[in-house]
């Protein structure tokens, strides 16, 4: 398999208050190249710290990381895991520069070093890859959340990274701009290949997931495809976290003796489910 | 009997310069004693610049904002007053906490409202007690608490001034579902505990649909549809015009053909029980 993150042994540990805490404990993991991973988990989980330390923001008390086969302790590469590893954040303000889109979204590449010609190939590409291209000269304050997400998430393209990780990237967004983002993170991974890694609070959002990680305690506790990762409700309910309301409705039907299979997710394929049982009697 | 009524509101930003923009446009409701009015509307929609008319916060461009009855605007001098009996607890409630202690600072609105000593303390215990802020935090710094732990703090020392209606804007707005589900308990807590009006503005159809009396769905600064939540979201071709949408559960049976749409997952379960036990 070809991995592009390669997690190995990695331990965490930060000093609060005198007391020493372990974010991450002991984890290992790879992210296969070209891959869609979510990441799921309560707030104290461990998921930002191991997002940090995936670009080398943060790094390993214990253990390595490799990022394209390049370890994330080496100073004298760290420049080499930044370029493969893009980080967007929760809240866009904080991440938005300048005052016109494009410059905005031109900043990487600049300080790239990259000649002029490509820096515009770029932006526009990036631009187009995340449907903002007719945005290109407007004032990123002036757009919606979902807008301006999308800006931060070009800036980061524009730097052509082989992966991209998001901490919440939908966190602060209404519902139409939480789908514009996975709509466009899902796009972004399957034209361009980039390897997706995205942590959420919204369950809905794993639902076309290649794979779902769910962490607690600096763990991971489950680890498989969404409907197989949401067939555990109590144990996800155990840890502070949710099934998306498709889950929740066949698992209640199933308590309450239907015979339906609770392995899927999307609105449709439950209808299915729930169809068969009406014409079964 | 109704206790809040906006007549014909209208909020203008900025006006008589080249970025003036009606927030909110002739918008009027009534809310009668005791319900829960959830609002919803994507972002812009004007639903925050709505609610912080209901406390005085902000001044109708044009309109009226009347509790029970009288135009809270009547006499500006005492337009303080609307804020102990209309409470606005706002995004991110826990960036404005700023006491030394959890219980100084639950304590600071019924302190301003005039409670002293022993029925300050009463009040501020009684609140704690209704949304579970536990007696050893009280001495704490409230910046030593979790995100949501906070939140929950800071939503107490609004409740703890008693307000007869309770404005919520997004209060689950950034919290893990675990924190989600403990803000909405909090609500239902406290409505148990004081039959107070509640108004909330959230992005979740489930929760809303779980648990507003009735929905007002606000678009472009105008008021969109009001009614029962059980009528609003029986619109859901004009709800997705706007961006909006009906709950995950209620797709479910619209995908499935049939009439009967239910709400929530135990309304859902109750249909198909019932249908099957028909058909058998």
């Amino acid at each position: 398999m070809d991995n592009i993150i390669e997690i190995k042994n990695v331990t965490y540990e930060y000093t609060e208050d005198e007391a020493t805490h372990i974010a991450v404990k002991n984890l290992s993991l790879n992210i296969e190249r070209g891959s869609f991973t979510v990441i799921l988990g309560h707030n104290g989980s461990g998921k930002s710290t191991l997002a940090k330390m995936l670009n080398g923001l943060n790094k390993p008390t214990l253990g390595t990381i490799l990022v394209d086969g390049i370890n994330t302790l080496a100073e004298e590469t760290e420049i080499e895991v930044k370029r493969r590893v893009g980080m967007v954040f929760q809240n866009p303000d904080n991440q938005l520069i300048a005052s016109i889109v494009e410059e905005d979204v031109a900043f990487g590449p600049e300080n790239l070093g990259l000649p002029p010609k490509e820096i515009r190939q770029r932006v526009d590409s990036a631009l187009k890859a995340v449907g903002m291209e007719e945005f290109v000269s407007s004032t990123p304050h002036r757009l919606s959340g979902g807008q301006k997400q999308r800006i931060a998430i070009a800036g980061i393209i524009a730097m052509e990274p082989e992966c991209l990780v998001l901490d919440e990237p939908t966190a602060m967004l209404d519902p139409k701009g939480r789908r514009e983002i996975v709509d466009t993170l899902h796009k972004l991974n399957k034209e361009k290949g980039i390897t997706v890694i995205l942590i959420t609070h919204y369950m809905e959002e794993a639902e076309n997931a290649d794979r779902v990680l769910v962490m607690n305690d600096g763990e991971i506790i489950s680890d498989g495809k969404p409907h197989e990762v949401f067939q555990n409700v109590e144990m996800l309910k155990s840890v502070g976290l949710d099934v998306p309301q498709t889950t929740e409705l066949l698992y209640a039907l199933q308590k309450n003796g239907f015979k339906v299979n609770t392995n899927v997710i999307s609105v449709t394929d439950t209808a299915r489910e729930i169809k068969k049982v009406l014409e079964g009697v | 009997m109704a206790i809040l009524e906006v007549r014909n509101l209208t909020h203008t930003y900025s006006g008589n310069s080249p970025f003036m923009n009606d927030a909110v446009k002739d918008v009027s409701f009534t809310v009668e004693k005791g319900e829960i009015i959830g609002i919803i509307g994507h972002t812009g929609s004007g639903k925050s610049t709505l609610v912080q008319h209901l406390n005085g916060l902000l001044k109708p461009t044009e309109g009226n904002v009347l509790f029970e009855n009288e135009d809270i605007w009547e006499n500006p001098k005492e337009i303080r007053k609307i804020r102990s009996k209309v409470g606005l607890v706002f995004q991110y409630p826990e960036y404005q906490l700023f006491e030394e202690t959890v219980f100084k600072d639950i304590s600071f609105g019924p302190r301003n409202m005039g409670l002293e000593s022993e029925a300050l303390e009463n009040t501020v215990k009684e609140i704690c007690g209704i949304v579970g802020v536990k007696p050893e935090f009280f001495e704490k710094s409230p910046f030593d608490l979790s995100g949501g732990e906070k939140r929950r703090v800071a939503i107490a020392g609004v409740m703890a001034m008693k307000p007869q209606v309770i404005v919520f804007d997004e209060p689950t707005a950034g919290l893990d579902p675990k924190g989600r589900e403990d803000v909405m308990e909090i609500i239902r807590s406290y409505r148990k505990a004081t039959n107070a009006t509640v108004i909330i503005i959230s992005h979740s159809m489930e929760d809303m649909a779980a648990l507003a009396d009735k929905v007002i769905v606000m678009n472009k600064g105008s008021l969109y549809m009001f009614g029962t939540a059980r009528e609003v979201f029986s619109h859901s071709d004009e709800l997705r015009k706007i961006g909006l949408n009906v709950p995950i559960v209620s797709q479910v049976f619209e995908a499935l053909g049939l009439n009967n749409i239910p709400l929530t997952v135990d309304e859902a379960v109750e249909i198909l029980k019932k249908r099957v036990g028909d058909n058998a």
